[in-house]
C-alpha cells in the first residue's frame, strides 16, 4: 500500500515535490480529522530522508493535534488491489497430474492437463505413488517442483503486462468469469504499482511449484494382481495448497469410473474459477500486524473497500449494458479477516474454501509447529538420551532439548531426515513442512527451496548434489545410511540421530575470537554464578511447552517461533558488528554510528527530534551480552554462509526500504528498551519524544505496531509514558496515541489498553485542552512556554535554523 | 543400557540378528512369502510400491527381512539395501521361464556388488505348485549358481502360498550365518 514506493527513485521525487507544498503554508487548509480510516492508505509514504521528518514538523506546528498533517487532501484516490485480480493471467492451479502403479512397468504418467508439466515424467510418477502406499487406501503426500513461469504464458515485468494480457484471453476457458470492462478499469493501477511490489523482489527466482498429491490404492480382483492404485496431483503456486484437499478427494473417486483427461479438465476448470478477487493485498508491515493479531477484524476496513470498489465498477458497467441483474448484496465481510471465504463448484458440488489472508513466507501447506515439538519433546522429557556433541547442533551440551537441535540444523544448513516408518507419507510432508516455518519464523527463507517434504530412494541421487536439505521419508533405509544425512529425526520414536559421519563444524574468525584469553576469561567470569543456560534456549523451550500445556494454541506457538529466529538474527547482527567491526544484518540508520560500544541514547541528529542513537538486540549489561554472544558463536558462525543467511542479507534491504517511513529510529531497539532495561527518566523521554515525532502516517504507525504484537504487552510500554514526569512527554505520548487510536489497526491495540491507562490519557488530554483554550486567550506569541508549544518551538526552530 | 544387556544376553544365548534383502523380478512371490515367515498363513498381496521390511524369529535368529518392489524401473534402487546385507534371499517364479535369463542377469548384478560380496545367497524356486515349472536343479543351471566362485549358496524348492520350503531356507541361513556383530 502506501508503504511500497520510497525506494523507486522517480515516484519518490515526484512525491517529494508534491508534499514539500503542502507543507507549506497554504496546507493549513488539511482537516485535522481525516474522517474516514479508509483513507489512509492513500497517503504518500514518508521519504526516508531526514528533510522529510522536518517537513511533517512543521506541518504540525499548524495542526495543533497533528493528525495526519502531512496528508495532502488532494492525494489521488488510489484503488485498493487484489492479491488476486480477476484479471491476473496467474491461474490458481496450473496442472492437474494422474499417476499409476503399472503392475509391470511400476509407476507410470496416465494423463497430465492442461499440457505435459515437463521435466522427467517417470520422476514425477515415483513422487506420486509414495513407499507402501499399497498397505493403505490413502495417502496424501506433498512435493515441490522448481518450474520457471516460462512458456510464454505468464510475465513477469509490468512493459510487458499488455502483451501478457493479451496471450491470457487466449488462455480463458470458455467459461472463466472475466468481463472485458475489467481491464480497462484495473489496467493503468496495476502498471502503477507493479514495480513497487516488495513480493517481487525476493530475487530467489519463481516460485516454486507446490504439488499436493492423492493416492488411493483399491483391491479389486477384476484387476491383474488384485488392485489399482492411482494417483492425483494439483500443482499450484499458492502455498496453501491444502485448501484444495476437498477437492481432490472427489476427482480421484471420479477418476476412478471415468479415467479419462476431461476427468482432469474439469477439476482444473472448476479450481481456477475460484473468485479470490475481493481479498485486498496487505503490505509487508500489515501482513505482520494481521498475523499477530487475534483480533476478527483486523483490517476490515479493506476488505470492505473492495466490495465498495466492485459494486462501483458493477454500477459503472450496467450504465452501458442492459440492468437485467438484480442488485443484491452479494459480498459478505469475511468472519474472520485471517482468512477469506470462497467456494469452488466441482461437479456442480459448492465446496466451501478458506484461503489465508496473509502467508508467512516459507509456510507452506497446514501443518502443526505444535505436534512436531511435542513428538520430539515428550520422549526427551520423560528419558532424555544424549546426543552426538556438535557444535552447530548442541549448543547445550548432550542434552539439548531436540527441537533446538533441530533449528540448529536447519540454520547451519545440515542434511536434515525426518523418517516415519509404517507412517502414512503425508504424516512425515508435515514433519517437513513445519521444520521449515519453525527454522523460517517467517523471518528466514531457502527452506523450503532445499525441502523435500516426501521423497523416496529413487531421488536419492539428486538429494545428496543438495548442500543441505530438509526430507522426508518413510522408507528404514535411510537410517542405515548416515551417510546420507546429518540429523535423523525418527517421528515413530521422537527420538533425534546426529550422523557418526557429519563433517565437524570448521574453526572461523569468530570461534577463535572467543578464544582469545582475555574474552574468555571475561566469559568465564561474566558465566561465573550465572544460570547453566547461556543461551537462553531451555528457559524458551520451557516457556513454549507451557504454552502448549496451557493451550494457548498454534497461533501462539508460532509466533513465539517468529520472536525466537528474529533475536537470533539480532544476536548475530551484534555478534557481527561485536566480532568483525561490521553486520550486513543490520541497516544502520542515517545518522547512526556503528561502534557497537556507542550509548543507546542521544539523538544522533541533534536536529532531528525523531532522530535517536543506538540498534539492534538489548541486553540489561555488557556481561550478560558477552556471555550469550559466546554461548552463540558456534550457531551463528555455522549460519553465516548458508542461503538462509544470503537471502536474509538480501531481505534486510528489501525490509528496510519497503517496511516503513522511519529510518533515524530503531523502533524495536528503543522499545526493548522500554521493556526491559527500565531508563532513566531523561533516557524514556528522549525514546517517547522520538517515537512521537517519528510515528506520524500510517506506514509509521504501522511501523511502531508491528514492534508492539499485543502478544507482547501491545501499547502498554508506549502508554507509560503517559506517567513520565515531564509534561512534555505526557502530552507526546497523548498525541502519538491519538494518532494510533484512529488508525485502522491501531483502533485494535488501543481497544486492548487497560482502563487505567486510558484514564491517564484522558486526563491528560483534558488538562491540554484546558491548557490550550488558556492559551488561545493569551496573544498567541510565538514561542510561548507552555509544554506542547515548546515541543513545537524546538522542531520548528531547528527547521528555520537549517533553512537559515 | 538395555540394548547393552541384550547384547550381553545374545552372547551368551547365542541369539542372532541377521539383515536379510529379498529380491526377485516382480510377481514372483516375495511379498507373499514375507507374510507366511511373519503371519505362518497365506495373504493375498498386492503389487508392493517400494518395500515391505517385517522381523521374524526362527530358531533363536531375528530376521530382519526386507522386501522390496521388482519392475524393472525400480530395481536400481535395490542396491541402496545391499549395505549391511548378511543373507540375500533371491525368489524365482519357476514356472516364468520367458523371464529366467532376466532373472539371471539381475542376480549376478547384485552379488557383483562389493557391498554384497559376503552376503548367503538363498535361491527359492518358488511355484513349484504351477505346471510347467522348472525343477530346482533347472534352475540352478539357468541362474549359473555353479560358474560362482566364493559364494555359499543354496537352491530350495518351494511353494509360498502353501509354506512348503520356506523355513527350510530359513534354517539354512541361520545354520551358515557368522556371528559376526551387527553394524
Amino acid at each position: 500500500m502506501s508503504t511500497d514506493l520510497p525506494y523507486r527513485p522517480t515516484t519518490n521525487a515526484s512525491q517529494h515535490e508534491r508534499r514539500s507544498s503542502s507543507g507549506s503554508r497554504s496546507a493549513v487548509a488539511v482537516p485535522p480529522n481525516n474522517p474516514s480510516v479508509n483513507e489512509f492508505p492513500k497517503l504518500p509514504p514518508a521519504a526516508p530522508t531526514i528533510g522529510r521528518s522536518q517537513s511533517v514538523s512543521r506541518a504540525s506546528l499548524r495542526q495543533r493535534s497533528g493528525e495526519h498533517a502531512n496528508l495532502p487532501s488532494l492525494a489521488r484516490s488510489r484503488r485498493y488491489r487484489s492479491q488476486y485480480p480477476l484479471d491476473s493471467s496467474e491461474r490458481h492451479v496450473e496442472y492437474i497430474l494422474v499417476a499409476s502403479f503399472h503392475v509391470d512397468r511400476g509407476p507410470i504418467m496416465e494423463h497430465q492437463y492442461p499440457a505435459p508439466i515437463g521435466g522427467d515424467e517417470s520422476m514425477l510418477a515415483e513422487l506420486m505413488l509414495p513407499d507402501q502406499t499399497h498397505v493403505r487406501s490413502q495417502d496424501w503426500t506433498i512435493f515441490f517442483l522448481h518450474k520457471d513461469t516460462g512458456n510464454g504464458e505468464e510475465e513477469e515485468s509490468q512493459d510487458t503486462n499488455k502483451t501478457g494480457k493479451k496471450k491470457k484471453k487466449k488462455y480463458k476457458e470458455p467459461n472463466g468469469s472475466t468481463d472485458e470492462e475489467d481491464y480497462g478499469t484495473t489496467q493503468p493501477f496495476a502498471n502503477d504499482e507493479e514495480a513497487s511490489d516488495e513480493e517481487d523482489v525476493s530475487g530467489e527466482g519463481p516460485p516454486l511449484m507446490y504439488v499436493l498429491n492423492l493416492v488411493n490404492t483399491k483391491q479389486d480382483n477384476n484387476f491383474r494382481r488384485g488392485a489399482v492404485v492411482k494417483a492425483m496431483a494439483i500443482c499450484t503456486r499458492h502455498s496453501f495448497l491444502h485448501i484444495y484437499k476437498p477437492l481432490l478427494l472427489l476427482a480421484l473417486e471420479e477418476y476412478f469410473k471415468s479415467p479419462y483427461p476431461e476427468t482432469l479438465a474439469t477439476l482444473y476448470d472448476a479450481a481456477n474459477a475460484m473468485d479470490l478477487s475481493l481479498m485486498p493485498r496487505l503490505s509487508l508491515l500489515e501482513r505482520s500486524i494481521l498475523q499477530a493479531s487475534d483480533a476478527k477484524d483486523m483490517f476490515i476496513e479493506k476488505f470492505e473497500r473492495m466490495i465498495q470498489q466492485r459494486l462501483a465498477d458493477e454500477a459503472a458497467n450496467k450504465e452501458h449494458s442492459s440492468p437485467d441483474s438484480p442488485s443484491k448484496p452479494r459480498y459478505m465481510l469475511p468472519r474472520d479477516t485471517h482468512e477469506f471465504e470462497s467456494k469452488v463448484i466441482y461437479n456442480e458440488i459448492p465446496i466451501p474454501v478458506k484461503v489465508p489472508t496473509a502467508v508467512w513466507p516459507e509456510t507452506v501447506g497446514d501443518f502443526s509447529l505444535l505436534k512436531l515439538i511435542q513428538t520430539f519433546s515428550t520422549p526427551h522429557s520423560t528419558s532424555p538420551h544424549p546426543l552426538a556433541l556438535h557444535p552447530h547442533l548442541t549448543t547445550n551440551g548432550p542434552f539439548t532439548h531436540p527441537v533446538i537441535v533441530l533449528v540448529n540444523a536447519m540454520l547451519t544448513q545440515k542434511r536434515v531426515i525426518f523418517l516415519g516408518h509404517n507412517r502414512p507419507s503425508g504424516e512425515v510432508a508435515e514433519a517437513v513442512l513445519a521444520a521449515c516455518a519453525l527454522a523460517s519464523g517467517g523471518v528466514l527463507r531457502g527452506f523450503t527451496r532445499h525441502a523435500f517434504p516426501y521423497t523416496d530412494l529413487t531421488k536419492i541421487d539428486d538429494l545428496l548434489n543438495v548442500p543441505g536439505f530438509v526430507a522426508g521419508v518413510t522408507n528404514p533405509t535411510f537410517a542405515n545410511h548416515p551417510e546420507w544425512w546429518d540429523l535423523l529425526c525418527d517421528l515413530p520414536t521422537g527420538r533425534m540421530k546426529i550422523s557418526s559421519r557429519i563433517s565437524p563444524g570448521p574453526v572461523t574468525e569468530g570461534l577463535l575470537y572467543f578464544q582469545q584469553p582475555h574474552i574468555s576469561l571475561a566469559v568465564a567470569h561474566a558465566s561465573s554464578g550465572a544460570s547453566s543456560d547461556p543461551t537462553g534456549d531451555n528457559a524458551f523451550m520451557d516457556d513454549i511447552l507451557r504454552s502448549i500445556s496451557h493451550r494457548h494454541g498454534e497461533g501462539a506457538i508460532r509466533s513465539k517461533w517468529r520472536s525466537y529466529i528474529y533475536k537470533f538474527t539480532r544476536i548475530a547482527a551484534a555478534f557481527e558488528e561485536s566480532v568483525y567491526g561490521a553486520s550486513s544484518l543490520y541497516i544502520i540508520g542515517p545518522g547512526e554510528e556503528l561502534s557497537p560500544e556507542s550509548p543507546s541514547s542521544g539523538q544522533s541528529d541533534p536536529l532531528d527530534p525523531a532522530s535517536l542513537r543506538g540498534h539492534g538486540y538489548v541486553w540489561p549489561d555488557e556481561a550478560s551480552k558477552l556471555r550469550q554472544l559466546a554461548a552463540y558463536v558456534s550457531r551463528i558462525e555455522g549460519w553465516r554462509n548458508t542461503r538462509s543467511y544470503y537471502a536474509f542479507i538480501q531481505d534486510i534491504a528489501i525490509y528496510y526500504h519497503a517496511a516503513g517511513p522511519i529510518k533515524g529510529l530503531d523502533l524495536l531497539h528503543h522499545h526493548d528498551r522500554l521493556r526491559t532495561l527500565k531508563p532513566s527518566h531523561a533516557d524514556a523521554a528522549a525514546i517517547y519524544l522520538a517515537f512521537a515525532h517519528a510515528v506520524r502516517d500510517s506506514a509509521g504507525i504501522c511501523q511502531l505496531l508491528s514492534v508492539t504484537p499485543e502478544s507482547q504487552a501491545g501499547l502498554f510500554y508506549i502508554s507509560m509514558g503517559l506517567f513520565h514526569p515531564d509534561l512534555v512527554v505526557r502530552e507526546a505520548t497523548v498525541d502519538l496515541l491519538d494518532r494510533i487510536a484512529s488508525h485502522e489497526a491501531g483502533r485494535h491495540f488501543w481497544n486492548h489498553l487497560g482502563r487505567f491507562m486510558k484514564l491517564a490519557y484522558f486526563r491528560i488530554k483534558r488538562e491540554k485542552e484546558a491548557a490550550l483554550s488558556a492559551a488561545a486567550n493569551q496573544s498567541m506569541t510565538f514561542g510561548s512556554q507552555t509544554g506542547p508549544q515548546s515541543l513545537v518551538g524546538i522542531a520548528l526552530g531547528d527547521v528555520s535554523l537549517r533553512q537559515s | 543400557m538395555g540394548g547393552q544387556v541384550s547384547k550381553l544376553m545374545s552372547r551368551i544365548f547365542g541369539s542372532k540378528e541377521m539383515r536379510i534383502l529379498m529380491l526377485g523380478l516382480d510377481a514372483a512371490g516375495k511379498t507373499t512369502i514375507l507374510y507366511k515367515l511373519k503371519l505362518n498363513q497365506d495373504v493375498t498381496t498386492i503389487p508392493t510400491v517400494g518395500f515391505n521390511v517385517e522381523s521374524v524369529t526362527y530358531k533363536n535368529v531375528k530376521f530382519n527381512v526386507w522386501d522390496v518392489g521388482g519392475q524393472d524401473k525400480i530395481r536400481p534402487l535395490w542396491r541402496h539395501y545391499y549395505s549391511g546385507t548378511q543373507g540375500l534371499i533371491f525368489v524365482i517364479d519357476s514356472s516364468d521361464t520367458a523371464r529366467m535369463n532376466e532373472a539371471r542377469s539381475e542376480l549376478h548384478k547384485i552379488i557383483n556388488d562389493r557391498e554384497m560380496k559376503d552376503a548367503l545367497l538363498l535361491v527359492f524356486a518358488n511355484k513349484q505348485d504351477i505346471a510347467g515349472h522348472l525343477s530346482p536343479e533347472e534352475v540352478t543351471n539357468a541362474l549359473q549358481l555353479n560358474k560362482l566362485r566364493d559364494r555359499l549358496w543354496y537352491v530350495v524348492p518351494s511353494v509360498a502360498t502353501q509354506g512348503t520350503g520356506i523355513f527350510e531356507g530359513l534354517a539354512w541361513l541361520s545354520n551358515n550365518v557368522k556371528s559376526q556383530p551387527m553394524k
